[in-house]
């Protein structure tokens, strides 16, 4: 094996690293906006059709673009951002990208399935919209939006290995560089390990916590 | 006090207009249980969901207090809401809230202090009867534990008016017994207008002072429960009003009606309230010299008002039996005689 130990923790810190702040900055930019995508179509709260059909259509162009040409893609803002397009905190700005409009997607679909007479009971009892929103849509779908949020860090860990093309870091790149490149069977391997490990984690965690906030 | 004003409501889907309400008046008075019963489709429920603007009429008014809320601000009308409560069929309680916190919901809405909440949704449940059950959730209640939930999340803001919206029709029949008391305290105790849609006519009889028979999204009959019941009008009504009262004459009956050479006719003999206490039957038999025949018939009460339709066969003297009659007539008794072709 051509790396020692640290380069595998480092390359595990990395990767959370990544996964976790796209993460954090998806969810900020993915949950008005799937709030919105909710809240403005036909005959719901704030009906608004303009508002729902540039987002609609702009989401759907983020997300029809592969992860990988993203990347390319907006190097110059990234450049902008973070003064490098190479690196971890570089490889943030295509991840959230990336996940804020998936983030939407799922966030939207939870909150569709709210049963619609709650929302009519809601606004009988004379809720406002935003009390709507956080008092009634939100927690109702709080189990089903854990759940969905699970699935999109779970894609963010594969999306950040990728990230290691451009030099990103992370487990990826550790498996490209040396387990691709240069024949390293045993860090492949591992790394892949490693991975299969971290997602069975994620996704045990998200589990018991929708459970857990289903009745709150 | 609930006034429809010529309220229409339609909705227009792609080049298709759907009139759901057809020109609607109708006055709920302060104190009343009204009933709106209609077939599915009829209109029943964009009706009631114009008196606290979950739908908006396209034309006419609806009054509340003599007010047209919806000319009002939207901030505005979320504060008349909060004087119109609402209980639906499916309950539409909050699943991941406690029993509780769904009575609270309306209060929590308003910023009411924790204290006063506490004390509030205490005594609603206690007034609902589910006192020990605060701290579960609805999906551990059966139905009508649900409905309530539903009844005391409705009347924490003190309504005046609560409207009910098929409440009864998710309910087997036991429980749906026990919801309309329910309803019928809260009218009583706290003097609160109660304005329900519903397609089952025992509930109207149940509970309601006055009924309204919706088809096509017009009223075609309203009145006193009492009237429209022991004198429906239309045939949508008779409909409605026989799915309760089973006065429908049994085949045997009508085929001896038939086979009636008119020697002995056969009269439907209907009487109300005070007649009911007199022996007219045997005062007639007597006087007139009538052997009379109950064929069938049924007593019941209505708006606690006893009620009594029978079908009485009369064999005696032609002549005698017209002074019977008149007699009978006298004592604000309904006779009218069955035709052969009569069903």
């Amino acid at each position: 094996m051509q790396v020692d130990q640290s380069q595998i923790l480092e390359a595990l810190w990395e990767t959370l690293y990544m996964t976790g702040a796209s993460f954090v900055f998806s969810l900020f930019i993915g949950l008005p906006l799937g709030i919105l995508l909710v809240v403005t179509r036909k005959g719901h709260l704030l009906e608004n059709v303009a508002v729902f059909n540039v987002l609609n259509i702009v989401i759907n162009i983020f997300r029809s673009v592969p992860f990988i040409i993203l990347m390319v893609a907006i190097i110059p803002l990234t450049r902008v951002i973070v003064g490098t397009s190479i690196g971890t905190a570089a490889a943030i700005v295509p991840l959230v990208f990336y996940a804020g409009p998936y983030i939407a997607r799922l966030i939207e679909n939870s909150l569709l399935e709210v049963d619609k007479g709650v929302i009519e009971a809601a606004q009988a009892m004379g809720a406002s919209p935003g009390q709507i929103i956080f008092r009634f849509l939100i927690p109702e779908a709080l189990s089903s939006l854990v759940l969905a949020l699970t699935i999109a860090i779970v894609g963010l860990i594969g999306a950040s290995a990728m990230a290691g093309a451009i030099g990103g870091g992370g487990l990826g790149d550790l498996a490209i560089t040396y387990g691709y490149q240069r024949f390293d069977t045993v860090v492949m391997l591992l790394t892949v390990a490693i991975l299969v490990v971290l997602v069975q984690g994620v996704q045990s965690l998200g589990n018991l916590m929708s459970r857990r906030v289903r009745r709150s | 006090m609930i006034q429809f004003e010529a309220v229409k409501k339609t909705y227009v889907s792609g080049k298709q207009e759907v009139h759901a309400l057809n020109g609607i008046d109708l006055t709920v008075e302060t104190g009343e249980i009204y009933g709106v019963i209609g077939f599915s489709g009829a209109g029943k429920s964009s009706l009631i969901r114009t008196v606290n603007l979950l739908e908006r009429p396209s034309t006419g008014r609806v009054l509340i207090h003599g007010e047209d809320i919806s000319t009002l601000s939207a901030r505005k009308i979320r504060d008349t809401r909060k004087d119109i409560g609402m209980i639906f069929q499916h309950f539409n309680l909050l699943n991941s809230k406690t029993v509780h916190h769904n009575i609270a919901m309306p209060l929590l809405l308003a910023k009411t202090p924790k204290a006063e909440i506490d004390r509030k949704v205490a005594e609603l449940l206690e007034f609902v009867g589910l006192a020990d059950q605060a701290k579960k959730y609805p999906d551990q209640l059966s139905g009508g534990q649900k409905q309530r939930i539903g009844i005391a999340r409705a009347l924490a803001t003190n309504p005046s008016i609560l409207l009910c919206d098929e409440a009864t029709s998710a309910l087997d029949p036991q429980t749906t017994q026990s919801i309309l008391d329910l309803l019928r305290r809260i009218n009583q105790e706290y003097n609160i207008t109660i304005l329900l849609i519903t397609h089952e006519m025992g509930v109207i009889r149940e509970i309601c002072d006055k009924v309204a028979v919706l088809e096509e999204g017009r009223v075609i009959e309203q009145g006193s429960v009492f009237e429209v019941f022991t004198n429906p009008q239309h045939a949508t009504t008779k409909r409605f009003v026989r799915s309760v009262m089973n006065d429908e004459l049994p085949d045997s009956l009508l085929e001896q009606i038939r086979l009636n050479d008119g020697t002995r006719p056969i009269y439907r003999v209907q009487f109300t309230g005070n007649s009911v206490g007199q022996p007219f039957m045997s005062r007639v038999s007597r006087e007139f010299q009538l052997d009379l025949n109950v064929l069938f018939g049924n007593i019941t009460e209505l708006q606690g008002i006893p009620y009594g339709n029978l079908i009485v066969e009369f064999d005696g003297a032609l002549p005698e039996i017209d002074r019977a009659l008149a007699s009978i007539r006298n004592d604000n008794i309904q006779v009218e005689e069955v035709q052969q072709h009569a069903g």
